[in-house]
């Protein structure tokens, strides 16, 4: 095990002069999930760390409110708080079952959805409903409060906009109301497993029509993010197999453009288009026969 | 090393830890509670699995530090007056275990469930012990004892 000090902050404030006054060598600790392992491992990353910043302490960053008509989520709200939550269960479901999604009942007890931001690791679970959310994250520090939309914030597989002083406190989204909202993961079991590929989706219906909808793939890009080409597919149609099928092959067409054919794609090609498909047709309601 | 005060199946403890410290290591090592076992040490197994503030965790992920002022409950916890608890009587009665080594893990997931669901269904069973693996005995005698248990009160 990695040798550090771990310090306990008596407030935010503290903690946020502890972050500026250690900064390159202080780690804000959130769950631990992987953190512990990391440090435990002693992951060559982690050379400069000296100190662990505990955040549990923190009840200010955990909680799940309604904000000026926006959903706030802490950045130390566990995976357990976020999918239990009646406020995202009914503003985002998507999110809440990305969340129920993540590792067992130990690791969601512990693990936070701010940790699963900051790894920004490209099978985070719930980086997918995130992004059809347009979520937005807040950063802190002493110098100030900053506000990134999440495509800003992740800039690659592991790597963030966070500065070594800051810390993300809380993750907002405009609520989706009357929206049907669906993640769908393919995992090699359905515990304990990270996702191969997962899927995001929400659809706001006008009179069976489809007037909004909001596709996200995940651990498909870099970093996470809608796929317009196949929304705009859906907008101003009845939902059918078909329509979705062609919506699902939209989704898989853009991963090719973007990450080119690899050795993968014979395989990734056909399972991302397929729970994309899932993953509408049980937004919509509709029964997912045999293609 | 920093001082470490908590409540450990129901009494209270003061020690000292490394601040890098697992909580898994202050209980086998410092404490000498040894019924709490590490398997793959890094939360994919369930074998260290103990309960903070009435929520089950991975003690092998679980900073020692961080249990500063909250309540432990370990498998050593259960038992009461030389009485085994309805889940370790039940996991007996069912034959539900062979090696052993990951029974505790499974209780403490278990009880961790009971203690917010007294009554789950089949399927929250098998949610709450997702996160424990045995490689010899299997899980359906587990699960039968789980709802046995809970039929037990």
């Amino acid at each position: 095990m990695r040798k550090f000090t771990f310090l306990t902050p008596n407030s935010l404030s503290e903690a946020l002069l502890l972050l500026r006054e250690h900064a390159g060598r202080i780690k804000p600790l959130a769950g631990g999930t992987d953190l512990m392992v990391e440090l435990r491992d002693g992951d060559e990353k982690l050379d400069s760390m000296d100190y662990a910043l505990d955040l549990t302490v923190l009840p200010e960053l955990r909680a799940i409110t309604l904000e000026n008509g926006n959903v706030s989520i802490g950045a130390m709200a566990t995976h357990n708080d976020v999918a239990a939550s009646p406020l995202v269960r009914s503003a985002a479901a998507m999110l809440a079952e990305a969340s129920a999604s993540v590792g067992a009942q130990q690791i969601r007890n512990a693990a936070t959805i701010g940790g699963n931001v900051c790894n920004a690791a490209v099978a985070a679970d719930t980086l997918s409903p995130l992004a059809a959310l347009d979520a937005r994250v807040t950063l802190l520090s002493v110098s100030g409060t900053r506000e990134l939309p999440l495509s800003a914030f992740i800039l690659g597989a592991g790597k963030t906009a966070l500065k070594p002083d800051e810390l993300l406190a809380k993750i907002t989204f405009i609520p989706l109301s009357g929206w049907q909202s669906r993640f769908v993961k393919l995992g090699r079991r359905k515990a304990l497993a990270i996702s191969r590929m997962n899927a995001s989706v929400a659809l706001r219906f006008e009179h069976g029509v489809i007037a909004e909808a909001r596709v996200a793939p995940g651990c498909v890009f870099a970093t996470p993010r809608r796929v317009s080409s196949a929304e705009a597919l859906l907008i101003g149609q009845v939902p059918s197999l078909t329509l979705f099928e062609a919506c699902g092959k939209a989704v898989s067409d853009e991963m090719v453009a973007v990450t080119g054919v690899r050795w993968s794609t014979e395989y990734k090609y056909p399972a991302l288009a397929a729970i994309v498909r899932r993953a509408l047709c049980e937004a919509a309601g509709l029964a997912e026969a045999e293609a | 090393m920093s001082k470490l005060r908590f409540v450990l199946n129901g009494k209270p403890v003061e020690t000292e830890a490394a601040d890098n410290a697992r909580l898994l290591d202050v209980l086998r090592d410092t404490l000498g509670l040894t019924g709490t076992k590490e398997g793959c040490g890094v939360g994919e197994c369930g074998a260290c699995t103990v309960i903070v503030d009435g929520i089950a965790v991975d003690s092998c992920l679980y900073p020692a530090l961080r249990a500063n002022g909250k309540s432990v409950t370990t498998i050593e916890g259960l038992s009461k007056d030389g009485r085994l608890d309805r889940l370790q009587q039940a996991v007996l009665d069912h034959h539900a275990l062979q090696c052993g080594f990951c029974t505790p893990g499974f209780i403490m997931s278990a009880k961790a469930l009971l203690d917010q669901n007294p009554h789950p269904t089949r399927e929250e069973v098998k949610v709450a012990i997702a996160g424990n693996l045995c490689r010899c005995t299997g899980y359906e005698q587990l699960i039968e004892a789980v709802l046995d248990a809970a039929g037990r009160e």
